[in-house]
Order: structure tokens, then C-alpha cells, then sequence
């Protein structure tokens, strides 16, 4: 038989899975049972892969064409509330390598208005800053803001809206979510491509911590942590139930993250509708074995798969951007989770 | 002039953020808080303004006091209980409000937060043995509502309360080693944090006058040297509130003010909260209230 291209369409499949499929009489009349055949490794979410050297590149071009390899057309999105949540933790002058970079939050913008999208506004509650509004000024996200006249929510301070605790990883019942959710259509989640010191790293998921207002979680969210974090990324985002990530790994964070760690540059954007499979091809980039974080390892086959056979990878493929990230031996959670 | 326009129109504002029943909205066209609520009143008795407004404000936070003292930041999040040392000050000098009060106080005095030894090979440098006050029932203390507590406490009298000296300990222990705080870490891993100006205006206020000015020396410094930039509200409010409660007045900060309160124009108006950090440096430059 002649060998196919594997082309991927917008259901999973692809054309050699088909003739393989079509191909089963084959098999029964060879006597190897087709149910065993098609036992194998089952794709179940695509994620992009997308070289980009600088942030002065057109990001919302590459955006735009990501969308497009994954499937995410203007019918899906016209008329849609798009919510952007970038990380935003704590700034320093010149750091940027901490927080989600403004012209990647342009670029995206950009991106979900060119496919149609009613508005687009951005909104964050950081962890352990009260003032919110130095952080932007001093990540630069206010003159992007400004000048694009984008909207922005500080999260930490709107009213909530308590819902039952979907994931149930935690003792926590209830969740109690900004008001401002039920008002959008799209939560993309637009992380950072970070190492943390108490997560092993730092991603689309965990990400979503700083959706949860401070004024009924705390400054930093400590009763995420008290419940205790892994369980916490999981019930969020089983509740939440987020639409879409970005993350940012231009230049990413290694070492001791999320803040402190050094700049690390890797040159891509990944994106994808499932958020653990978004992380998972994050970690395997950072050359971080995802089965070896435990928020993802909980993760999969529940809240979205992990393993790459379960995984389309489209743009370029993980070997050729795969940039290890230093992890430190004196931090428990980044002990033994090196790829290899 | 514009400054001082800027000023009043910003008291205006306030006002106008006064609700029927009493309180105030959390901002602009918004619900009651009761920490906006508490900032309000403390705003209003500071500037000697919109005195109707100050008995029915205080009334509305007994309102929704719970049983136990405690002033939650809504009936059904008893467990947020961080606006309690708000309510302790914005009901000081109300006679009509002293039963409430001492209810608040009572509280704080019982409250704490989740607290353990620290191990050896204990990642982080803080003592986290010593008691203080956390954001949230069942978490750790933390610097800024632990600072409010001392704060509000010293103010209605009990400031050598056991309580209050230890708080006063964490909040030396939670000092960085290069000077400042931030929300409540210090080393973790071996690095050290990074102090935030807001953070560092709280707990330098609450503990001018009861640790020698060597011993915060490099905050008053770090905090100084931040004043060229601050411009947002509760950055600089905290920012000066902490300087000016140790004597030390930057020049141009009144103007400071003013430019963050232009910049409105810029982020539209402020939440109620953030303007009344914003306003009071303006009329209180020495500090929030009486400490004792």
C-alpha cells in the first residue's frame, strides 16, 4: 500500500486513519481482528506549534493562521465575547519574561476580531499585587490597552457568582467565579511558558488561578493553596471549562518560577482547544516529561489527553523547538521531571 | 488649581457614590461593599465632608455584621472576613456605634489564621509560627490584613493587647532583608522576593512608632525611592500613607495625587476603594488614624 500523508481535518481523523478503517475487511479476512487494530492510540485534541523568533513579529498573522490549521473559523467565532486572561503575577522593569507579553495580548486581539468576534476584552486578577493597575502600567500592557482602546477587567475585585466545584479534586464545594463570565462567550486562557516551584511548571491551567477574585480567594489566593494546588488547577478548570489557550513561549521563565527564574528563550506559540494537551505539548518543549507533573498527570483522560499519541501536533513538530528548560534538583516539585 | 480641582471633584464622586439605604457602592454605578463603605467613611471624616452621609454609612456596615463581630465582604462569604479592621476604624469616635464596634474587635481579637512551626528544610524564610490575621478564614496571615488589624486595633485603644505585639513581630519578621514588604514572603528557595510599594506603605504604618526607625529604615528608603513613579491609587495611597505616618512627607505628593487622580481620564473612574487610598494622604498626611 502506498504510504499517505497524514492531513489532518477539523474532526481528528486522518486520511490514513480512514483507509485504515476502510481497510479492516481487509483484516477480517485475514484473520487479525480489526477491534485490536483499532484499539490503538485514538487522537483526541490537536495542538499548534508555531516558530516565532521575536514579539515584534506579525502576531496576529500567526494567530490567525494558527486558528485556521486548528479549525477555528469566523462562523465559530462571529458574534462571540472573547476573554482574554493573560498572566499577570508581579512585574519588574525589563522582566519580560514574567508575565504574558502586550504585544502577544495585541496580536491576539487582533487575531479573534479579524475572524468576527463582537468584542474582545482582556482581564486578569493578580495574585499578589492589590494594585493592579501599577502591574499594567509596569508590564507595558497599558500602553497596548491605551492604544488599542482594549478593555480591561481587573478581576480581583468584581462581584462572583458561586457555582458547584465541577472538578471535585479538592474539598472546596463551591467555586466562586467573576460575574463577568456569564457574559462572555470565550475564555482563552494565555499563559506563559513558565517553570513554578510549587506546580513543576506553570501553564495554560494553572494559569486560570488568577480568574478567581482576590477579594473572596486573598492576596496571594490562598485558599487555592490550602485546598491544595494541583487539585485546585483541575477543579478550576473543570469548572470554568475554558474555550481556548495561547501561551507564550517567545521567551519563556526556567529556574525557580514563576517569578524569580531566569528568561529562557524558546521562540514559540502553542495553541489549542484543550488545555492539557496544550500544557503537555508546553512541557515536552521545556523538555519536561508532562506524565511527571502531577496536575497533568490528573488531568488526563479526564479533563483532556496528555499522551502524545492522543495528541495532533500540527506547525512545527516538538523535537525541533524542544528547549530544555533548567529545572532545579533544591526544588521538590521539579525533581525527576526531566523528558527523556 | 487643577490639582486642587481634581481633588474636589474627587470628593464629589465619592459622595455621589453614597447608596439610598446607607454604604457605599463598590464604584461608579456599582453595589455596596463594605470595604468601599469603610474607606468612604474614613474619607469623609477626614475631610470634614458630607456629614449625612457618615451615621447612615456606619449604620449599614452593623447591618450586615455577622453574630460572631465579624464584617465579611458578603453575607453568603462569611469566611472573607478581611474587612472587619475597616469597619473597627470607620466606626472609631461613633458613639452610636460603639456596641458594633467592640463586637469587630472581639473578633479580631479571636481570629487568626492557619498557622505551623517551620520546619528546618522549610522552603520559605518567614516564621510562620507567629499569629497575625489572613484575608480568609482557614489561610495563612498575610501582611496587609495583618497591618489593618494593627492598625484599627492601636486605634480603639488596644495596641499593647498581646495580639497586637505579636502581629507587630510578624510583621518585623516579614520585613525583607533588603528592605520593604510585600504580600508576606520573604525568601523562598534561597531567593529573595520583591517588595510592592502598596504593601510596604501597610505595614510601615502600622508599625510607625512601636519599632525603632533603624529597624525599617531600608523600607522608609526603598519606599522614598519609589515615589518618582507611583502614580496609580493604591500604590501611592499606601505609599504615603506609610511614609507620612513615620514624619516623612515627600515633596510634590500632593501633586502626585492630583496626576493619579487625573489619570481617570485615562482608566476611567476609580473603584471606590482605590480613590479613597487615592484621597486620603491629602487629608490625613500623618496616617489613617489615632494609634495608640
Amino acid at each position: 500500500m502506498v504510504a499517505l500523508p497524514d492531513l489532518p481535518n477539523q474532526q481528528g481523523w486522518s486520511r490514513r486513519e480512514l483507509v485504515k478503517v476502510l481497510a479492516g475487511g481487509v483484516f477480517a479476512a485475514s484473520g487479525v481482528s480489526l477491534m485490536y487494530w483499532l484499539a490503538g492510540p485514538r487522537v483526541q485534541a490537536q495542538t499548534l506549534i508555531a516558530k516565532v523568533a521575536r514579539y515584534e513579529a506579525d502576531l496576529a498573522t500567526v494567530l490567525s493562521q494558527g486558528f485556521r490549521e486548528l479549525g477555528v473559523t469566523s462562523q465559530e467565532v462571529k458574534g462571540k465575547r472573547i476573554l482574554l486572561k493573560p498572566n499577570l503575577v508581579e512585574t519588574s522593569v525589563g522582566a519580560h519574561h514574567i508575565n504574558t507579553h502586550p504585544l502577544l495580548v495585541r496580536g491576539a486581539v487582533e487575531a479573534f476580531l479579524r475572524l468576527g468576534a463582537a468584542n474582545v476584552i482582556v482581564a486578569e486578577g493578580p495574585g499578589h499585587r492589590r494594585d493592579t493597575l501599577e502591574v499594567l502600567e509596569e508590564s507595558g500592557l497599558t500602553d497596548v490597552l491605551r492604544e488599542d482602546r482594549i478593555p480591561f477587567v481587573d478581576l480581583n475585585y468584581v462581584t462572583g457568582y458561586t457555582v458547584p466545584n465541577a472538578g471535585r479534586r479538592t474539598r472546596l464545594r463551591t467555586l466562586t467565579l467573576p460575574a463577568l463570565f456569564q457574559e462572555v462567550d470565550w475564555i482563552v486562557s494565555m499563559a506563559k511558558l513558565k517553570t513554578h516551584h510549587w506546580a513543576g511548571v506553570t501553564l495554560s491551567m494553572k494559569n486560570l488561578f488568577g480568574v478567581m477574585p482576590g477579594i473572596y480567594y486573598g492576596w496571594p489566593k490562598n485558599v487555592l493553596h490550602h485546598a491544595g494546588i494541583d487539585g485546585c488547577i483541575l477543579d478550576i478548570v473543570a469548572t470554568v471549562r475554558p474555550h481556548f489557550a495561547i501561551v507564550d513561549g517567545i521567551v519563556g521563565m526556567e529556574g525557580d518560577g514563576p517569578i524569580m527564574g531566569a528568561p529562557r528563550h524558546a521562540g514559540v506559540l502553542v495553541m489549542g482547544r484543550a488545555l492539557p494537551a496544550v500544557d503537555a505539548t508546553c512541557a515536552r518543549i521545556m523538555g519536561v516529561d508532562p506524565h511527571k507533573v502531577r496536575y497533568l498527570s490528573q488531568a488526563s483522560d479526564w479533563l483532556g489527553p496528555i499522551a502524545e499519541a492522543n495528541i495532533r501536533q500540527v506547525g512545527e513538530p516538538v523535537a525541533s523547538v524542544r528547549t530544555d528548560f533548567a529545572l532545579l534538583e533544591a526544588i521538590p516539585a521539579q525533581r525527576g521531571l526531566r523528558l527523556t | 488649581m487643577m490639582g486642587l480641582a481634581a481633588g474636589r471633584l474627587a470628593l464629589e464622586a465619592l459622595q455621589n457614590r453614597a447608596l439610598a439605604g446607607g454604604g457605599f457602592a463598590d464604584r461608579h454605578g456599582g453595589r455596596y461593599r463594605p470595604d468601599a463603605t469603610a474607606w468612604a467613611v474614613l474619607v469623609l471624616a477626614a475631610g470634614d465632608t458630607g456629614f449625612d452621609l457618615l451615621g447612615p454609612a456606619r449604620s449599614r456596615l452593623a447591618r450586615d455584621q455577622l453574630d460572631d463581630g465579624r464584617v465579611s465582604i458578603a453575607p453568603d462569604h462569611p469566611e472573607a472576613f478581611w474587612p472587619t479592621p475597616l469597619a473597627v476604624l470607620a466606626w472609631q469616635d461613633s458613639t452610636a456605634h460603639r456596641d458594633p464596634q467592640t463586637r469587630a474587635i472581639r473578633f479580631l481579637l479571636r481570629a487568626t489564621g492557619r498557622h505551623w512551626k517551620r520546619r528546618p528544610d522549610d522552603p520559605i524564610g518567614h516564621n510562620s509560627a507567629l499569629q497575625g490575621w489572613p484575608w480568609i478564614a482557614e489561610t495563612h496571615s498575610w501582611v496587609e490584613p495583618t497591618a489593618l488589624s494593627v492598625i484599627a486595633l492601636r486605634s480603639a485603644g488596644f495596641g499593647e493587647h498581646a495580639r497586637v505585639q505579636e502581629a507587630v513581630r510578624l510583621l518585623t519578621d516579614r520585613q525583607l532583608p533588603s528592605g520593604g514588604w510585600n504580600y508576606g514572603n520573604t525568601v523562598v528557595f534561597g531567593q529573595e522576593l520583591r517588595p510592592f510599594p502598596e504593601s510596604t506603605g501597610a505595614a510601615l504604618h502600622a508599625l510607625a512608632g512601636r519599632v525603632p526607625q533603624e529597624q525599617v529604615r531600608r523600607s522608609l528608603d526603598y519606599l522614598a525611592a519609589q515615589m518618582g513613579r507611583l502614580r496609580t491609587p493604591i500604590a501611592l495611597g499606601w505609599s504615603l500613607l506609610g511614609l507620612g505616618s513615620w514624619g516623612v512627607f515627600p515633596a510634590g505628593a500632593r501633586s502626585r495625587v492630583f496626576e493619579s487622580l487625573n489619570r481617570q481620564e485615562q482608566y476611567g473612574s476609580y473603584d471606590t476603594a482605590s480613590l479613597c487610598l487615592a484621597l486620603l494622604p491629602l487629608l490625613t498626611p500623618a496616617g489613617l488614624a489615632r494609634v495608640g
